[in-house]
């Protein structure tokens, strides 16, 4: 397992030429580095990873160097392998080698293309770091090194003042979260004595039951632990809460949505959370918060989902509902169904992103879902790659056959939370069935309003800037074929439909061979790894004791009665037939719907109100304590009898000083003299 | 001991006397055309003293005078330092019409002097030595015999020297008295069993007459004046060697003689140390006059390196013999920068202001002169930090962190100056330009030692810690 | 009897006066070496003083080093007196003041 060094640092390596070489390199040199490299870990991945399928490979840990001695404290850097990590591993770099691929094209036009692989790359040896962590503290390093590329990438437009402020609400709800991490962190090293993952889980069970200290009062200690680091996967995972951030880092980049925001890093709190499940396993009540954190934003999201209109917020509640799904399913004890769907969301969400993204592309960077319609036969590979991703996530499947990877592991998810027998899994079940109901029909009618209906292209303001740029333009990749409402004069009347005389042309091939290969993940990625990731026996001998793997659990899934196995699959039926009949048959049904339950579309556009609800209460007593602070503390106080107080009597004394420095022989003595007799004096009197 | 080993033991002081007086007879015989002979040969002979310095180590005539690691360390300093103030004068006092072969004699013999100082374990070898080195820089003050800012600088140097002097001896007779003897380890003996008030007195007129070789407050008045008046070679050598002399005499002084009485003079160095950090810092603020500045300056350096001496520990002292070590390189420098501060006639300026916008004009002189600022402001990572460093860290380690507190403190207000001629050279408007530097060997020599306190200097510090804390062990 | 203390006191009483003479004159630089002088002075009767009292001839020794080195030290303060009365045409106390500040 010696590649595993090459594996992390390659990405390190072309992150560190292409930020450095920057300009001096070009374009293609620094994105063939960085790609390149990448590409190399993905290879070596893959092998590792089907190793722990096939049994042949153990779990490895490979020292890097001894980063703290200080006195209990013991930190060193080593690079752990086991099946947890392998999984990690072929997510990571699978999704970030195909988006490197994917912006060659989508970045094309874009003038600092070095920095933006640079920033890539950097995210994907934080990444390998946080998922090769064999310690909490280069977990934390890994944690917070994917939080600043986040943050680097999310603004990567700094021009755009919208970026810039998601790129820093990003960085400072993630802050909150990592408060708690490292708080987490902190209690476990007093607790534990170590910051060694390994070592920590073997004691976790010995420490259930006792009792700790905190904020003045006797509380279970791992209980304490486990939910200051669960405010850290909060964080980073976007759950109900600390999610606000999410949406808005949106204003990045499409493949940055894709790799960061969708496939790897808000998955860490997930990763995290299954990395220290002997540690939750111990406190019950840790679970059960878990659980329902996971379901209420698996809930929140997918309402939200079904009335936002710009393309990519849609997959990002999307993605937030997603996430919820996973942490419930750790909350219920199943973490190989966590860590499964994990794994296939990785592919069909990535896909989905990339998906959009080629969409936007194709579309001249107009986001918004209200100006697409009847993309169908412009872009047909994005539109067959976007529906396999559709189905994928929606979980279309027959039992015993085949299905999409969804099918299986959301499937999975569900069947666990009624297995659990908890009431906590109770709520969880009927939520994650009504949660599949509406991802279902937000997903259907993202496909439905962006490639079905009539071409609504004209009311967008990015078509009518390219219709103009072009206008001279001679060249047109597909000839002039579609229908409705073709007619170039559209573009300068208040038309909404129309085609506003643009011509979506299909993306270049760097974009849509990772959308193929995407696709191939979505449609296979479950039917042909659930065995070793769900299976009862199976999968006890492929995680290897590196998650907490409840058997008893995975059996009792397996015989749950058939009305559970089959309501997936009904409300996913259920949520197809909705949005065909409200997007495709009747168009106008949306309209009167919002009309009527106008609150509620209200309270759902608005997101339940969270950015405003954060504002009130957050942000602008904030903003009035720092002003308060800043004129009365600041400016007032401590400038006045501080630096410039201090200032000002420094000068005064230098000039005293300096008059005191007369030019007379006399003085001179006379201070000599005078310092003499108070030195003696005091000497004397002392 | 017998008188030949005793002699051995002085090696270096007998071939700078020797060499100094064979020297005076060259120069009255070939006039003042043999100085650059006469300047190149005491150079010479600096150096052999130098290497001589190494085999020496033994008490000579009966306890007036020991060679040790401590004072060897010393006298490396001193006889480089005098060394650079040799080699720079020649071009200086030429422009002028004013070089004689006589000084870099005089240099030699205030070498000696130091040279004695330093080895002194007596109080007459300790008078005798204070007095042949401030003989000497009384004549080399007042050297420009036309300037009458030069002859003012040796006016009032050697009138307060003279009252130092006076309180000094005073001190000693007393201490004489009081104990019965004169020697370092006698006085520490009679010391030990209880202090009188003679013998208190006595102490303190003694730290008294030597603050005032080293420039600390409140015996410092003398050094603004005579810096900003004597000709700027010899500013460069009285703000080096007899700085590191007086402070190593100080030292041994306090440490060998008055070790019993530590209680009675550590407050005293504080306030010392305290008052020249504080005054050098404050009253350099709103100087035009670069040497006036650099006064200040130094004023402000010897009281960071009285810290290490008032924390009153083997690593104390180490520290401030470091400290001193890389303030010769600094002060040396900055001395060798205000050198090339000459108007396009060749005249020398020395207002702050003509360095405006020098980094336009002359950058390397200018990276250069900012590099010394940086250092003597105790900027890290600039080699100037690490002895700053090691003075608070000796304060902190016998509890004396309040002092450490308040040191760093006021080394904040140094800065402030430091800063403002980095500032000056960097961002204002650039006055008229300096005449091109004419000689290599100044370049040279300004080029070493801004090498040196950069951080590149951290490369010594194994060599510099292990040399001073040998220094201050062979004290203890 | 005449014991050590007189001579203590008397010498004390020589050196205020010169130490007084070199900050309340403010009119010739000749008087304020005539004044270290007087320092010097005091400093030699106390050696010779503490020599008699303490049978030690080692304070007889100094005061004859004290004396000689006092010699060298008038000869220079003169010499550099007489370039800066060359140089300025005074030698007033007040007047020494090119440098300040």
């Amino acid at each position: 397992m010696t590649n595993i060094d090459i594996i992390v640092f390659a990405p390190l390596l072309a992150a560190i030429i292409a930020g450095l070489g920057n300009r001096m390199l070009g374009n293609t040199v620094a994105k063939a580095i960085t790609t390149g490299a990448l590409f190399l870990s993905c290879a070596l991945s893959w092998p590792i990873f089907f190793g722990f399928l096939s049994g042949s490979t153990s779990t490895s840990v490979v020292p890097v160097l001894d980063l703290i001695h200080s006195g209990d404290l013991n930190v060193s850097w080593s690079l752990r392998v086991d099946a947890l990590t392998a999984v990690m591993l072929v997510v990571v770099t699978s999704v970030s080698a195909l988006v490197h691929l994917y912006s060659w094209g989508y970045m094309a036009e874009d003038d600092s293309q070095p920095r933006f692989f640079a920033y890539l790359s950097l995210f994907t040896f934080a990444m390998l770091m946080l998922v090769t962590a064999d310690s909490l503290v280069q977990m934390f390093f890994g944690w917070e090194g994917v939080g600043l590329a986040s943050y680097l990438l999310i603004g990567f437009w700094y021009h755009k003042p919208s970026a810039n402020a998601a790129a820093i609400k990003a960085f400072v709800v993630n802050r909150v979260g990592d408060f708690g991490f490292s708080l987490g962190i902190f209690g476990t090293f007093l607790v534990f004595g170590t910051v060694s993952i390994p070592v920590i889980l073997a004691a976790a069970p010995g420490m259930a039951g006792s009792t700790i200290g905190f904020l003045g009062g006797r509380f279970d200690t791992m209980t304490v632990l486990c939910l200051l680091l669960f405010v850290g996967a909060m964080g980073k995972s976007a759950q109900l809460g600390l999610h606000t951030w999410l949406p808005d880092a949106m204003e990045g980049p499409t493949p940055v949505s894709a790799l960061i925001h969708a496939a790897t890093m808000v998955t860490a709190g997930v990763f995290m959370v299954c990395r220290l499940s002997p540690m939750f396993q111990t406190s019950p009540f840790a679970m059960h918060t878990v659980t329902y954190v996971g379901a209420a934003t698996a809930l929140f999201a997918a309402t939200v989902g079904t009335t936002q209109t710009d393309i990519k917020r849609v997959i990002a509640y999307s993605t937030c509902s997603q996430l919820g799904y996973m942490f419930f399913a750790a909350g219920v004890g199943a973490y190989g169904a966590a860590m499964f769907h994990l794994f296939t969301h990785a592919f069909f969400k990535a896909l989905l992103f990339l998906g959009a993204g080629s969409v936007i592309h194709s579309m001249h960077h107009e986001q918004d879902m209200r100006h697409y319609g009847a993309l169908r036969k412009h872009i047909p590979i994005t539109f067959w790659t976007m529906t396999a991703g559709t189905l994928a996530i929606t979980g279309v499947g027959i039992a015993g056959v085949f299905g999409f990877a969804g099918f299986y592991s959301k499937d999975a998810i569900i069947e666990a939370t009624f297995a659990s027998g908890t009431t906590s899994g109770g709520i969880a079940f009927a939520i994650a069935v009504f949660a599949a109901l509406l991802t279902s029909f937000y997903s259907w009618r993202l496909l439905f309003l962006t490639f079905f209906g009539k071409a609504r292209w004209a009311g967008s303001e990015h078509i009518q800037h390219a219709v103009h740029a072009h206008h001279d333009h001679p060249e047109h990749e597909h000839p002039d074929e579609e229908g409705a409402g073709s007619d170039p004069h559209a573009a300068h009347g208040p038309v909404v439909t129309g085609t506003a005389g643009y011509h979506p042309h299909e993306s270049p091939w760097s974009m849509l061979v990772p959308l193929i290969l995407l696709t191939l993940g979505a449609m296979f990625a479950g039917f042909l790894f659930h065995g070793p990731f769900i299976g009862a026996e199976e999968g006890a001998g492929f995680w290897k004791g590196s998650v907490y793997f409840d058997e008893h659990l995975m059996h009792a899934m397996h015989g749950v009665p058939l009305w559970v196995k089959y309501s997936a699959t009904a409300v996913m039926l259920t949520g197809f037939a909705i949005a065909w009949w409200a997007y495709i048959k009747d168009t106008s049904i949306p309209g009167r719907f919002t009309a009527t339950f106008r609150g509620l579309y209200a309270f759902l556009l608005n997101k339940w109100y969270f950015d405003e609800l954060y504002d009130l209460l957050f942000v602008r007593p904030v903003f009035a304590i720092g002003r308060f602070f800043w004129k009365a503390g600041d400016v007032g106080t401590i400038d006045r009898f501080g630096p410039d107080g201090v200032a000002a009597m420094v000068v005064g004394s230098g000039a005293a000083a300096r008059r005191l420095q007369s030019g007379y022989l006399y003085t001179y003595a006379l201070v000599m003299l005078l310092g003499l007799s108070a030195v003696a004096t005091w000497a004397m009197l002392r | 001991m017998s008188m030949i080993a005793s002699l051995a033991l002085t090696l270096p002081e007998l071939i700078l006397s020797t060499g100094a007086l064979l020297l005076l007879l060259v120069a009255a015989w070939g006039g003042d055309g043999s100085s650059r002979l006469i300047s190149w040969a005491s150079v010479a002979l600096l150096a052999i003293a130098g290497l001589s310095l190494g085999c020496a180590n033994g008490v000579a005539f009966d306890g007036l005078y020991k060679a040790d690691a401590f004072s060897n360390f010393a006298k490396a300093l001193v006889y480089a330092a005098a060394a650079v103030s040799i080699l720079i004068a020649p071009r200086f006092f030429e422009a002028r019409g004013a070089m004689r072969a006589e000084y870099p004699i005089l240099i030699l013999l205030s070498s000696v002097g130091m040279g004695m100082m330093v080895s002194a374990t007596d109080l007459l070898t300790l008078y005798v030595g204070l007095e042949l080195q401030s003989l000497a820089a009384y004549v080399l003050a007042s050297f420009m015999r036309r300037d009458s800012r030069s002859a003012e600088a040796g006016l009032k140097y050697f009138v307060l020297g003279a009252l130092a002097s006076g309180i000094l001896l005073y001190g000693i007779s007393l201490l004489y008295g009081f104990t019965g003897t004169t020697q370092f380890g006698g006085v520490a003996t009679a010391l030990g069993d209880g202090i009188s008030h003679g013998e208190l007195f006595g102490l303190v007129f003694v730290m008294a007459g030597l603050a005032f070789k080293i420039s600390a407050v409140p015996f410092h008045m003398w050094t603004p004046d005579v810096y900003e008046g004597a000709p700027t070679p010899v500013t460069a050598f009285f703000a080096s060697a007899p700085k590191v002399a007086a402070m190593a005499l100080l030292v041994r002084i306090a440490v060998d003689a008055m070790g019993p009485a530590t209680s009675s003079w550590q407050q005293i160095v504080i306030f010392a140390a305290l008052a020249s950090t504080i005054l050098g810092g404050v009253a350099a603020i709103g100087q035009v006059n670069i040497k006036r500045l650099l006064a200040y300056s130094s004023i402000n350096n010897v009281g960071f390196a009285l810290f290490g001496l008032a924390a009153g520990t083997p690593d104390g002292v180490a520290a401030t013999m470091s400290y001193m070590a890389v303030y010769i390189v600094m002060t040396l420098g900055s001395f060798l920068c205000v050198l090339q501060m000459r108007n396009a006639a060749g005249d020398a300026v020395e207002d702050i202001a003509s360095l405006s916008g020098l980094s336009r004009t002359r950058p390397g002189l200018a990276a250069a002169f900012a590099i010394f600022m940086f250092s003597l402001a105790g900027i890290p990572p600039l080699f100037g930090f690490w002895p700053k460093f090691l003075v608070f860290d000796a304060l902190v380690a016998i509890g004396l962190w309040p002092l450490a507190m308040i040191g760093i403190a006021t080394s904040v207000i140094g800065a402030f100056y430091y800063l403002k001629i980095v500032k000056t050279m960097y961002f204002d408007e650039p006055a008229p330009a300096y005449a091109p530097s004419a000689s290599r060997m100044e370049n040279g020599l300004i080029a070493l030692s801004a090498v040196a306190v950069s951080p590149l200097g951290y490369l010594a510090i194994p060599l510099l810690g292990a040399l001073s804390m040998a220094a201050a062990r062979a004290l203890f | 009897m005449i014991g050590i203390q007189h001579y203590l006191v008397v010498s004390a009483i020589l050196f205020a006066i010169g130490v007084f003479g070199i900050f309340l004159n403010r009119k010739n630089v000749i008087i304020i070496l005539m004044a270290i002088e007087l320092i010097l002075l005091s400093v030699n009767l106390n050696f010779v003083a503490f020599s008699a009292y303490l049978h030690d001839l080692v304070g007889q020794v100094f005061a004859m080093f004290v004396l000689t080195v006092a010699a060298g030290e008038a000869a220079i303060g003169l010499a550099i007196l007489v370039i800066y009365f060359r140089g300025r045409g005074t030698i007033a106390v007040d007047d020494i003041n090119r440098m300040k500040g």
